[in-house]
């Protein structure tokens, strides 16, 4: 007996329908075989992202400017001056790259980690933990402990006395801290690696 | 002669009747959308030119003695050819003045209500010309590898690695791996003269066949002249010649403002910028981001959530909700806002009150989050800023409401006098 729908038609799948599911099978088995495809187009994270390789140890160099790559003297800075530097052979890496700030040791709050700080030298990744910018030194030249970290993006600013504490503007989390130390002959060393998380938050 | 050899080919005669008779509606606002044409007529010229000379790489070259990526270096030589660094000025104002044409153009079909059934399925393609044209403002920002390129380039890759759920894999979707990787300029190269352009063109000519099918919408004033006519055709001038004629002065009037600002005004100066390098300058996005940039500013570092198991950043905030948010709106206009029946005549916008007033609320708020961008300048704090963006935004909507509704009480009072 064959099968009838409820106007008497019968329940056989016609040509059309047939040709129609044909078509639809086959259009989804190719949109499935290229899905692989958009894996191929975004490859896997392989050394990307920001991994610092600065150890303790590493001697600070000038990581721009007309002498951009040599050592940096201790003498060379005063209360409110302020450079960005890089470990001794690893500037290929931005991810290295730290903002050197002197100021009075006296005026060091917590959650500065005085410990890691040396003749008023306190250093802080210089990677901005909002997008990614490099921080800039807000110089008050009258008054050096009134200088701040800005990022010249969106405008965050980070305290230097306060752990690079956020004072305000769209940064997430404080500019990680990074041991420095004044050695024998007057160089500058670092003497850990960075205290927390580096760049963007996301 | 050579026009009847063709015509007894292709039947140009039919062609002639029926799309260079076209009427066109003879309004100076409707010229909007033939300047962004124009404007991409332009882009493809000089950026072909670039293309001839631009190389495509992030590997080290030396240049006059210093060692910088390929791509800077080829760029900075395009400027030192002759006319060199005119044209790349042509190809970067041209970008902004189509930015700023498809703008102008989206807002008078937004006044007028133009998107109004049947024309949707136009205002939705127009937003994606919108969309993909402000993409390849962005993928050719990039293409320099100077140090402002690969900042913004390095900031926009943060925000669409912020989008949440997927903002990993997207990001290295769009940027070939983790910026900066040796991939993101090819690939952007390749998005910015080859992709992107085949879709610009082919968008721009669903855009045109779906208008020359439904026809341009007229003011209402015209409805007793045309019902005199039959009613079938649109008032206005026709294709060819008329139409044709004001085109074509219309494109080199453009050609001569742009050459005239490209020779004059600098634009992306890549060899003050210089190569990248471990500063980031004081640097501001071109000013079709700005509304963007300057939102980014006004998030607080603190507010972020946790929402189905994804972290809400004030990166994802300012830079994906933002703006997706605004593109929504756009979207959803057509079928808030709809017509029972086709609509094929203009409103006047004093006459609707509530969606003018919308839509000038919407222009203050894209005003005021640019002026945002520059509350380091201003000296507001941001906390400020977002207060002044509200109330503004707000105060813009309820002036303009009430006194559209005082125009139009007066303006219905006036016809019942009159009749
Ligand atoms: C077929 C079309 C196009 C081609 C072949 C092309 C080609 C190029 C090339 C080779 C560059 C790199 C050289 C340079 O930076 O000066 C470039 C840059 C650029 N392009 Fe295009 N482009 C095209 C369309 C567009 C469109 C539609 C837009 C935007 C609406 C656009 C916006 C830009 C911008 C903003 C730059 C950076 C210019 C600068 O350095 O100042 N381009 N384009
Ligand atoms: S990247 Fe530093 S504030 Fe946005």
């Amino acid at each position: 007996m064959v099968e009838t729908d409820s106007e008497g038609r019968d329940k056989k799948v016609t040509r059309r329908q047939f040709a129609r599911g044909f078509v639809l099978a086959a259009l989804a088995a190719a949109t499935g075989s290229l899905l692989s495809f958009l894996k191929l187009l975004a490859p896997s994270k392989k050394g990307g992202g920001y991994v610092a390789t600065v150890a303790a140890g590493d001697r600070l160099v000038y990581a721009g400017g007309n002498r951009q790559g040599s050592l940096l003297k201790a003498s060379e800075f005063k209360a409110g001056d302020a450079v960005l530097v890089y470990p001794e052979g690893k500037s290929g890496n931005e991810a290295n790259l730290v903002q050197l700030i002197r100021l009075e040791e006296s005026e060091f709050k917590a959650p500065t980690r005085k410990e890691l700080t040396d003749q008023g030298f306190v250093a802080y990744s210089a990677i901005c933990t909002h997008l990614g910018c490099i921080v800039g030194w807000i110089k008050d030249k009258k008054d050096p402990e009134a200088s701040y970290i800005e990022c010249p993006c969106h405008n965050s600013i980070f305290n230097p006395e306060q752990g690079a504490r956020v004072m305000g503007g769209p940064a997430p989390i404080p500019l990680a801290q990074i041991g420095v130390k004044v050695s024998a002959d007057g160089t500058l060393v670092f003497t850990s690696g960075f205290s927390g998380p580096i760049g963007p938050q996301v | 002669m050579i026009a009847k050899w063709f015509d007894e080919r292709l039947d140009l005669k039919k062609f002639k009747e029926k799309f260079l008779n076209k009427a066109f509606p003879a309004h100076p606002t409707f010229l909007f959308g033939e300047i962004a044409l124009f404007s991409f007529i332009t882009l493809v010229i000089t950026g072909i030119f670039l293309g001839l000379f631009y190389e495509p790489s992030t590997g080290q070259v030396s240049l006059f003695g210093a060692m910088v990526p390929a791509a800077y270096a080829s760029v900075v030589k395009i400027d030192l050819l002759p006319m060199g660094v005119i044209i790349r000025r042509i190809h970067h104002w041209s970008a902004m003045i189509m930015i700023a044409a498809i703008i102008a153009h989206l807002a008078r079909v937004y006044f007028t209500s133009a998107y109004r059934k049947p024309r949707e399925i136009n205002w939705l393609i127009g937003l994606s010309l919108l969309a993909v044209t402000l993409g390849a403002a962005f993928t050719g920002y990039l293409l320099p590898y100077s140090q402002f390129s690969v900042t913004a380039t390095s900031i926009a890759y943060y925000i669409a690695k912020s989008v949440p759920w997927a903002g990993d894999w997207i990001s290295r979707l769009l940027f070939n791996g983790e910026f900066p990787a040796h991939g993101t300029v090819p690939r952007f190269f390749f998005l910015h003269v080859m992709l992107i352009p085949i879709g610009l063109i082919t968008l721009i000519g669903a855009h045109l066949l779906v208008l020359v099918k439904q026809k341009h919408t007229e003011p209402k004033a015209n409805s007793k002249r045309k019902a005199a006519q039959g009613g079938r055709r649109l008032i206005g001038i026709p294709v060819w010649p008329e139409q044709s004629y004001i085109s074509v002065s219309l494109f080199f009037f453009l050609l001569f403002v742009v050459v005239l600002m490209a020779t004059y005004i600098p634009l992306n100066p890549i060899e003050r910028y210089g190569p990248p390098s471990p500063v980031t300058p004081v640097m501001r996005p071109d000013w079709y981001f700005l509304p963007i940039y300057g939102f980014l500013k006004l998030i607080p570092g603190d507010l972020s959530f946790t929402l189905l198991g994804s972290k809400i950043t004030p990166e994802a905030i300012g830079g994906v909700f933002f703006p997706g948010i605004l593109a929504l709106i756009l979207v959803a206009i057509p079928f808030l806002d709809r017509a029972s029946s086709p609509q094929n005549y203009i409103e006047n916008p004093l006459h609707r009150p509530f969606m003018t007033s919308s839509g000038i609320a919407g222009a203050m708020l894209l005003f005021m989050t640019t002026v945002s961008g520059y509350i380091d300048v201003l000296h507001i704090a941001p906390a400020s800023m977002a207060i002044y963006v509200v109330v503004v935004t707000a105060a813009a909507w309820v002036v303009s409401y009430l006194l559209l509704r005082l125009y139009s009480r007066a303006a219905k009072k006036g016809e019942h006098v009159k009749s």
